[in-house]
């Protein structure tokens, strides 16, 4: 019986792969707590908890793929990341002085359950791809996927200019975890440039925020529907 | 020819600085220097070959001045459009205020623009076009109404997400680049053009569909548009003509390069395949929304779409007088679509309403402008002696070799379609009788002179472009084909 | 220690003997360990036992209306509650002669019988609170049926069967196993499954006495006497097979019986204490640090459970996470 099981288990992922995934599975589920999330500022810190585990996957990269750029990106990353867009976003918060409760399309049941259908999507769209042959954690980047649908999703059902601003950061952490995973080597630059731009997004959706509520006093989106045809 | 690239890389920037701070006056003229000589220096580069800069990052190749010149083309022409249009305003500290605004972010909306083609790499080429979002949509947002703050947060945030697809489109495609180099380079152009015989064909498959999906977000492919109305129907006039003769160009400058390494990976069949579904999309949505606007600036919107749907469809086309076409296009809707959007920030600004069922009389009121307009509207339609005439005329002839001739009989009868709710709506607004009390006058004599620029390029384009353009085009169709 | 072999049959008879007899410790060291951290003295440990053999003594009521049913269905719950130790690795970590008989599945469905009787009998009963309460635990229980069904495909993907046995053995295996985010994943899914099943908060105050938040509890709100002792064993076995399942098959399964050694079997029941007392722990900081789910937000917490539950069988299929 022991003979049978030792040749048909599936090979256990070695330490990068086990941990790149581990790491990949926690940003996915907390993208989809942001789902559950009631507030804008649980949301909020939930993003910020989320750019830790990528800066961690970064650094877990670094470690084992032999990437020494990787930590200074990791550094950079918490600074921005998990400091500043999550402080930013959360001055906004306070000086609008409303803290947002859910604002959902759908019960978060439902929502939840499409989020579920859309990571399956992502998973089976990547898992069609030819690349087994690399040594590579595969599932991480179905994860990558999947939370990039999922964070789709997010901004989709969520009808606050908040909630839809998280949703597309945590979309480039989705990135940032497959750009870790498939091409770690990618040029630093782009890496840099990517975060530097993350930054002025971040202005820009605080400004674009502000002016939102400023001409409405409110962050639901439901008053943008007069531009239609 | 490299110090030609470094002063167009630093140019504009500094006068977008310098914008900030300088006198309003001061900023306005440098401005209209900074585009003039931008475009000036951009058709230095049409006659040369391949040039780089900067260590190698920067490099310019055809297809690059075919789209630096439409990028540089428009620069000029709305810097002078702009002194036109806002109002220098005297006194006031909040005119003073908008003015630096403007211009600094136009100076710097151009020079982002003008970068995309000029960087060299994917990586870099992403990077430059997140830079356009981040300052068009601030520009979008400039007026600060309602219906601008609305278009700017729909606008930044469809673009953003498109770009983060974009972006997993660029990290998928160096993915499928570590097969041959290993880990660790750099995304450069040459370098994958040389390689991409060896790319795994699904990964880059994968990495063409999203970069389609996530640039043409930007480009305003069907179903992926939904922001390019509102933004531009929204925006101050000279931003709009920007996003729609330049923004989208560079958008699909993007799509380009992405194609031309699909191509030499997995053969032209299914590159080809991805931009005819989205064009066939993109234009047949578009000619049915022609036919019912309201809304002036919207209805040249609307346009764009369509004849973005056009360049897909007709880099799906075989034959490669399809692509110089295509290319031709890029210029000559630059062209027009500026022209069409001076024309209608002339209107606007006459009649304070962009609304059609209250514009009445533009050819009436405006006696430069109006006719011009209608000039420009009947070249956005294909018209001859116009370029689109010429450029849709290739990519047809194009399509008519193709053995799927059938797709070109669509392209013509969505583009008949389109026409139709073109000239309809802007015949009703401007060959009718002018309302009383509408004095006949030009509201600015710069905003005239863009728009003989804009018109006279047009003409130029249709009737006999330059020897040395036709050369640019068919060595950049090359380029894109993989055959040189 | 004098080196006393057992056999196979008597293990596997021990089995079912720690479970029926340890059932009621185990809630009663719950009870004492949620009341100390509530700042009260608590019952005594035993007291359920004391609760049970009085129950015993009590004369049994019965609806005038209700049938045969009413009767039988805490029988026959008990009954499967006594079934289900002989196909789990209660004590042993080598499969024992009827370990065979169910896998995974078997043991679901014999679960489920038992679930589906006490609602039978506490419908049967006629008391809206107790017919309330069976159609309550009904609904639940079909919605977290995906999320079981999930596990056990993902437990089928890891070992190639779906037997409990080799789902254990192979977390023993190596550690790398165990620490794979579909393990993880699994044994978190299979956590919140046992939450729900154990009719603890967030879905269901377990001490409560306020019949509209209750579900499981309302189902013997009608039973008195002997029947009554029995829902309530039943209900303690249930937890504590539960836990079984919750340790020895997934989160960790070491400290079996190796041998038929009746030391080594002896060992592994004061273990198998030890391993529920903990796993009681951590459901009481559970229940004393969140509030119920109102009950139409428990559908949420069902959707937790079946995220992860699908999460660790996508991992698995996509190249063996």
């Amino acid at each position: 019986m022991a003979i049978l099981l030792a040749s048909s288990t599936p090979p256990v992922p070695s330490t990068f792969s086990g941990g790149a995934e581990a790491i990949a599975l926690v940003v996915l589920l907390t993208e989809f707590a942001m789902f559950r999330a009631p507030l804008s500022r649980s949301q909020i810190r939930l993003y910020g908890f989320q750019s830790l585990a990528v800066s961690a996957l970064a650094i877990l990269v670094a470690a084992t793929q032999h990437v020494p750029e990787l930590y200074a990106l990791a550094g950079l990353s918490f600074i921005l990341k998990v400091l500043l867009v999550p402080g930013i976003m959360l001055r906004l918060l306070k000086d609008a002085q409303i803290d947002l409760a859910a604002s959902n399309r759908l019960g978060v049941a439902s929502m939840v359950l499409l989020a579920i259908a859309a990571s399956v999507f992502g998973f089976f769209v990547v898992g069609r791809l030819p690349v087994h042959a690399h040594v590579l954690p595969a599932p991480a980047l179905g994860l990558a996927a999947a939370e990039i649908l999922v964070a789709f999703l997010l901004v989709i059902l969520r009808a606050d200019v908040v909630s839809q601003a998280v949703g597309f950061f945590s979309l480039e952490n989705g990135v940032s975890v497959a750009s870790l995973v498939v091409a770690s080597g990618l040029p630093l630059i782009l890496e840099v440039a990517f975060l530097f731009d993350l930054l002025v997004a971040v202005v820009v959706f605080g400004v674009l925020i502000r002016v939102h509520h400023g001409r409405t006093r409110t962050l639901s989106t439901d008053t943008l529907d007069r531009l239609r045809g | 020819m490299g110090w030609d690239l470094l002063v167009l890389t630093v140019v504009p920037f500094v006068v977008s600085i310098t914008c900030w701070w300088a006198p309003v006056t001061l900023g306005r003229l440098l401005s209209l220097a900074s585009g003039v000589l931008s475009f000036a220096l951009a058709l230095l580069l049409v006659p040369a070959k391949t040039t780089t800069a900067a260590a190698g990052w920067l490099r310019v190749d055809a297809l690059s001045v075919v789209f630096l010149v439409a990028v540089t083309f428009l620069y000029a022409a709305t810097t002078i459009f702009s002194i036109g249009y806002v109002r220098p305003g005297g006194a006031s500290e909040a005119n003073a205020r908008y003015n630096r605004r403007f211009f600094a972010g136009l100076n710097l909306f151009a020079w982002s623009m003008a970068m995309a083609p000029m960087v060299n790499g994917l990586a870099l080429l992403w990077v430059a076009i997140e830079v356009t979002t981040v300052v068009s949509a601030l520009l979008v947002a400039i007026d600060d109404t309602d219906g601008a703050a609305e278009a700017a947060w729909k606008y930044v945030l469809i673009a953003s997400m498109g770009l983060g697809i974009a972006l997993l489109g660029t990290v998928i495609m160096y993915y499928a680049g570590t097969s041959v180099f290993g880990t660790g380079y750099e995304l450069f152009y040459p370098k994958l053009l040389g390689a991409a015989g060896r790319f795994p064909a699904g990964v880059v498959r994968l990495s063409f569909v999203l970069a389609v999906l996530g640039y043409g977000t930007k480009m305003g492919l069907v179903p992926v548009h939904t922001w390019l109305p509102d933004a531009h129907s929204e925006a101050p006039t000279p931003v709009s003509a920007l996003l729609s003769g330049s923004l989208l160009a560079v958008s699909f400058y993007a799509i380009l390069r992405f194609y031309q390494i699909s191509v030499r990976a997995i053969g032209p069949t299914f590159p080809r395949d991805v931009l005819l579904a989205f064009g066939i999309a993109s234009l047949g949505l578009a000619a049915l929304y022609l036919a019912s606007q309201r809304d002036l600036k919207r209805l040249f919107a609307y346009s764009s779409v369509e004849h973005m749907g056009v360049l897909a469809i007709g880099m799906s086309f075989s034959a490669p007088i399809a692509v110089v076409g295509v290319l031709l296009h890029v210029l000559a809707h630059a062209a027009a679509k500026g022209t069409a959007f001076f024309g209608a920030g002339s209107m606007v600004s006459k009649f304070g309403t962009k609304e059609m069922t209250r514009l009445r009389g533009g050819v009436g009121g405006l006696p430069w402008s109006g006719p011009m307009l209608v000039l420009a509207v009947l070249g956005l339609c294909a018209l001859p002696p116009f370029g689109i005439f010429r450029s849709e005329f290739l990519i047809v002839s194009g399509g008519l070799r193709d053995p799927h001739d059938a797709v070109a009989a669509v392209l013509i009868v969505l583009v008949t379609l389109a026409t139709l709710g073109l000239t309809w709506f802007s015949s009703q607004t401007l060959l009718t009788p002018t309302p009383d009390g509408v004095l006949r006058k030009e509201t600015s004599g710069w905003i005239v002179c863009s728009m003989v620029i804009g018109l006279g390029a047009l003409a130029l384009l249709g009737v006999h472009p330059p020897a040395q353009l036709s050369d640019l085009l068919t060595r950049a169709a090359h380029e894109l084909r993989g055959v040189s | 220690m004098v080196a006393v072999d057992l056999a196979p049959a008597s293990i596997q008879a021990l089995q079912v003997l720690t479970i029926v007899v340890f059932a009621p410790l185990v809630s009663g060291v719950i009870a004492h360990l949620e009341a100390r951290l509530q700042g009260r003295r608590g019952p005594r440990i035993l007291q359920p036992y004391y609760d049970l053999g009085k129950l015993f003594r009590k004369e049994t009521l019965v609806p005038t209306d209700a049938s045969w049913v009413f009767v039988v269905g805490p029988i026959l719950a008990f009954t499967c509650y006594l079934i289900v130790p002989l196909l789990i690795p209660v004590l042993t970590a080598y499969p024992l002669p009827l370990g065979y008989m169910g896998d995974i599945l078997g043991g679901g469905f014999i679960l489920g019988l038992a679930s589906f009787s006490v609602a039978v009998a506490a419908a049967e009963s006629g008391a809206p609170y107790a017919q309330l309460g069976s159609s309550r635990a009904m609904t639940f229980g079909a919605l977290i049926e995906p999320s079981i069904l999930f596990v056990t495909f993902t437990v089928a993907l890891i070992t190639t069967t779906d037997l409990p046995y080799f789902e254990a053995a192979s977390a023993r295996a190596s550690l790398s196993q165990v620490v794979r985010p579909a393990h993880l994943l699994a044994v978190l899914a299979f956590f919140l499954v046992v939450l729900n099943d154990t009719s603890r908060i967030p879905v269901e105050t377990h001490s409560g006495t306020l019949e509209f938040g209750m579900i499981d509890e309302a189902r013997t709100l009608e039973h008195s006497g002997p029947l009554f002792a029995l829902l309530k064993w039943g209900s303690a076995m249930k937890q504590l097979i539960l836990y079984v399942l919750l340790v020895n098959v997934f989160a960790a399964p070491w400290g079996l019986a190796g041998t038929t050694a009746l030391g080594a079997v002896l060992l592994a029941i004061a273990l198998l204490l030890a391993k529920a007392f903990a796993v009681g722990a951590i459901f009481t900081v559970i229940d004393n640090s969140f509030s119920k789910l109102r009950l139409f937000k428990i559908t949420e917490f069902m959707a937790a459970a079946f995220l992860l539950a699908i999460l660790a069988v996508l991992v698995l299929y996509l190249g063996g996470g």
